[in-house]
């Protein structure tokens, strides 16, 4: 009989439990419910102060508070139509634009123009001679803007929309697998190291240290390196599948962020009541972590991840700009503004080529940091509005 | 205290040598053929590496050794020598690393050194009016400015001040650290450098300005709605006091223990923004000497990046305690 009653006990702590994780949003609520009444108080309808209150108030279920607070922003409004704009231009946009596709040049014969300066010394005279010099190529390099080609082509007679759509995919498809295991690898060792403490979390906490020193871009340079040196390996030394193994090399440096806030909010949630509630039932660590921290830590996750998109954008993008990342003939919107580094007259001659890459990569990480923000705003318990 | 900074130091040593083992296996992991390869293409393109030089890091790295035992010892004899600061001879630049690093690292000092200046003058008074006139239309175009200076890359926005004030407006120089025959010497040519140095130190500014910025507009929120805040207001001081006395005071506490962590930034280099605007700093050097494959710069670089931002945590989380009395390290 005591048995029964102690399991009875227990399982009422775990239900609370949900209440702990949610006690933001009932908080949220309370006040919601208090300015609805205090409207219905401004209001002065002074008849219906004799029914029951409750009848006026609309009960929100938490998430659905969470998605009204982040659609009150409208910064984070902006960011989520920016982030999905990009999404249907990037995955959908081919299917309509269909005439041209990422490495499919336009052969038409054209000329292309490198205007170069030299200077001459004559009798102690410096001149500066402009030239501009005339080639013929067999393709359609830097064609003008036409209903053939939305933005023109680039160098080597690539359609620069084409290119924007599937670069675009590129980076999306990229940032997100980052993300995805670099949140998968911070949770698992996050959450062992905070729930176990002790000798586990010393060496966790230290790998993360060693991996937080390591300097990105300079070890991806180097990981570049040996990726070129593997150049006739099946499968390694492709160039389409270059950029997924950097990202994955990045991903092993990247989770100690997320490991250390999964830890740490897991250092004190461990504490709470209802894991001992959960200790007394016998559950397995395995259970413990995964069934009843790491969901309460989800708010402080879902904001690390849309952030951290921005930044693995970046990341990308710079990755191949340096060339390390996607190369020729595929596109990715980092490698369109690589032309810059061998041709500098593109700066000026041909902004179309690398402008709209640009502005692709910032819309998608201001997409992000601002969807990020909203969420952060959204999910936290302190804020006010 | 002493105790505590003890720990630390050990720590760090433990870190360094876990870093070291990561940069030794990485280079490890390059097949030899490779490096001869890379070395062969350098030297085909004109420059004149010796034999010795690179019997040297096959010497030092054990390359040719490749059984267990070997990689063991070649790492040994690896870490032997970067205790006794000995990175090898950097194949592009023909003299020791650490030397290579020394001369370009005062150009990158300096450049980051100013943007730093700069960005702690924007950044703070943005984020205080900011904070002060929270959710005005002031807070809005100023985190929203704030948010696009984050998300821009690096290289973009420095190849597009590049195009406008560089190539079409002609303001500033296109690249380069001086005009070839600016050497008269003097103040002409310093103000020749600092012409060369607008654009690069704008690029940083702009960009790293939104940490700091919101960093600062996130502790004055914080302060605002202290106490003492609510405490000096009521006893009728001025709002300008209220401000500038009693709270900016104390943000500056995050931000001052944010200093500490600033130093290997500020040592490091961009690598980024030197390579578009053609700096000779220490970032330029390294990008160099990865897609060329000189491999003693590249370890010796790596390892000094690691040993710079070990360093930098660790006075961040010293000068956290000096600064604020209430933190007590343990």
């Amino acid at each position: 009989m005591e048995e029964m009653n102690k399991e009875e006990i227990c399982q009422q702590a775990l239900e609370n439990e949900a209440m702990e994780g949610t006690e933001m949003e009932l908080s949220t609520q309370a006040e919601n419910e208090k300015q609805n009444i205090e409207e219905l108080l401004e209001k002065g309808d002074s008849k219906d102060t004799d029914e029951p209150l409750d009848k006026n108030v609309r009960l929100m279920s938490p998430g659905r508070m969470v998605v009204r607070r982040f659609f009150r922003s409208k910064l984070s409004v902006v960011g989520l139509v920016m982030v999905l704009g990009l999404f249907i231009f990037c995955f959908l946009g081919p299917v309509f634009y269909n005439q041209w596709g990422e490495t499919q040049v336009d052969d038409t014969p054209s000329k292309r123009y490198s205007p170069t300066t030299y200077t001459i010394e004559v009798h102690g005279q410096i001149y500066e001679i402009r030239e501009t010099i005339e080639t013929d190529v067999p393709y359609n390099s830097y064609g003008e803007i036409s209903s053939e080609h939305v933005l023109g082509t680039d160098q080597l007679g690539y359609d620069v929309l084409a290119r924007l759509m599937y670069g675009g995919r590129i980076s999306l498809m990229v940032s997100f697998l980052a993300v995805f295991v670099i949140t998968i690898l911070g949770v698992i060792a996050g959450g062992i190291a905070g729930y176990f403490g002790g000798k586990v979390d010393n060496i966790i906490m230290r790998i993360c240290d060693i991996l937080m020193c390591l300097p990105g871009i300079p070890i991806l340079l180097i990981i570049g390196l040996i990726l070129d040196s593997a150049k006739n390996v099946p499968v390694i030394g492709d160039p389409s599948t270059r950029i997924y193994l950097l990202m994955i090399c990045l991903t092993f440096i990247s989770w100690p962020g997320t490991a250390r806030l999964v830890r740490g909010q897991i250092l004190s949630l461990r504490e709470q009541e209802y894991m001992v509630a959960a200790e007394a039932m016998g559950y397995s660590a395995k259970r413990k972590i995964f069934k009843h921290l790491v969901p309460n830590v989800m708010p402080q996750l879902i904001v690390q991840m849309s952030l951290s998109l921005g930044s693995m954008i970046l990341y990308e993008a710079t990755l191949s700009f340096l060339n390390l990342g996607v190369r020729a003939p595929y596109a990715a919107w980092g490698t369109m503004i690589n032309v810059l580094t061998t041709d500098p007259n593109v700066i000026t001659l041909h902004p179309l080529v690398w402008l709209p890459a640009g502005i692709c990569i910032v819309i998608a990480v201001l997409g992000f940091n601002f969807v990020g923000d909203g969420l952060r705003d959204a999910l936290d318990p302190k804020a006010r509005r | 205290m002493l105790k505590y900074i003890l720990k630390r130091l050990g720590l760090a040593v433990l870190i360094l040598f876990g870093v070291s083992l990561i940069i030794y296996i990485l280079i490890r992991v390059m097949p030899v053929d490779f490096i001869q390869d890379k070395i062969n293409a350098m030297n085909q393109g004109g420059a004149t590496i010796e034999q010795s030089t690179v019997d040297a890091l096959y010497e030092t790295y054990g390359l040719k050794d490749r059984s267990f035992a070997g990689i063991i010892s070649g790492y040994f004899t690896w870490l032997l020598n970067i205790f006794k600061f000995d990175f090898g001879v950097s194949f592009i630049h023909k003299i020791p690393v650490t030397e290579v690093i020394s001369s370009k690292m005062g150009i990158s000092f300096a450049v980051a050194l100013i943007a730093t200046v700069f960005e702690f003058l924007i950044a703070i008074p943005l984020g205080i009016t900011a904070a002060t006139h929270q959710y005005s239309i002031r807070d809005y175009i100023t985190t929203i400015l704030v948010m696009i200076g984050i998300s821009l890359p690096s290289f973009f926005f420095g190849e597009m001040l590049k195009g406008i004030f560089a190539y079409n407006l002609g303001w500033f120089p296109i690249a380069g650290m001086e005009t070839a025959s600016g050497t008269s010497g003097g103040i002409a040519q310093l103000l020749d450098y600092a012409h060369h140095m607008v654009l690069p130190i704008l690029t940083i500014v702009i960009l790293s300005i939104g940490p700091r910025m919101r960093m600062t507009r996130t502790n004055m929120l914080e302060v605002l709605n202290a106490d003492y805040i609510r405490t000096a207001r009521a006893k009728g001081l001025k709002e300008s006091k209220v401000i500038n006395k009693h709270a900016f005071r104390n943000t500056l506490i995050p931000l001052v223990t944010t200093l500490a962590g600033l130093l290997p930034s500020l040592f490091s280099g961009a690598i980024i923004t030197e390579q578009v605007f053609g700096l000779d700093g220490i970032g330029n050097v390294a990008l160099k000497a990865m897609n060329s494959g000189d491999i003693p710069f590249i370890m010796g670089y790596n390892m000094f990046l690691a040993f710079l931002s070990v360093i930098g945590v660790l006075l961040s989380d010293l000068m956290y305690a000096w600064v604020d009395p209430r933190v007590k390290l343990e």
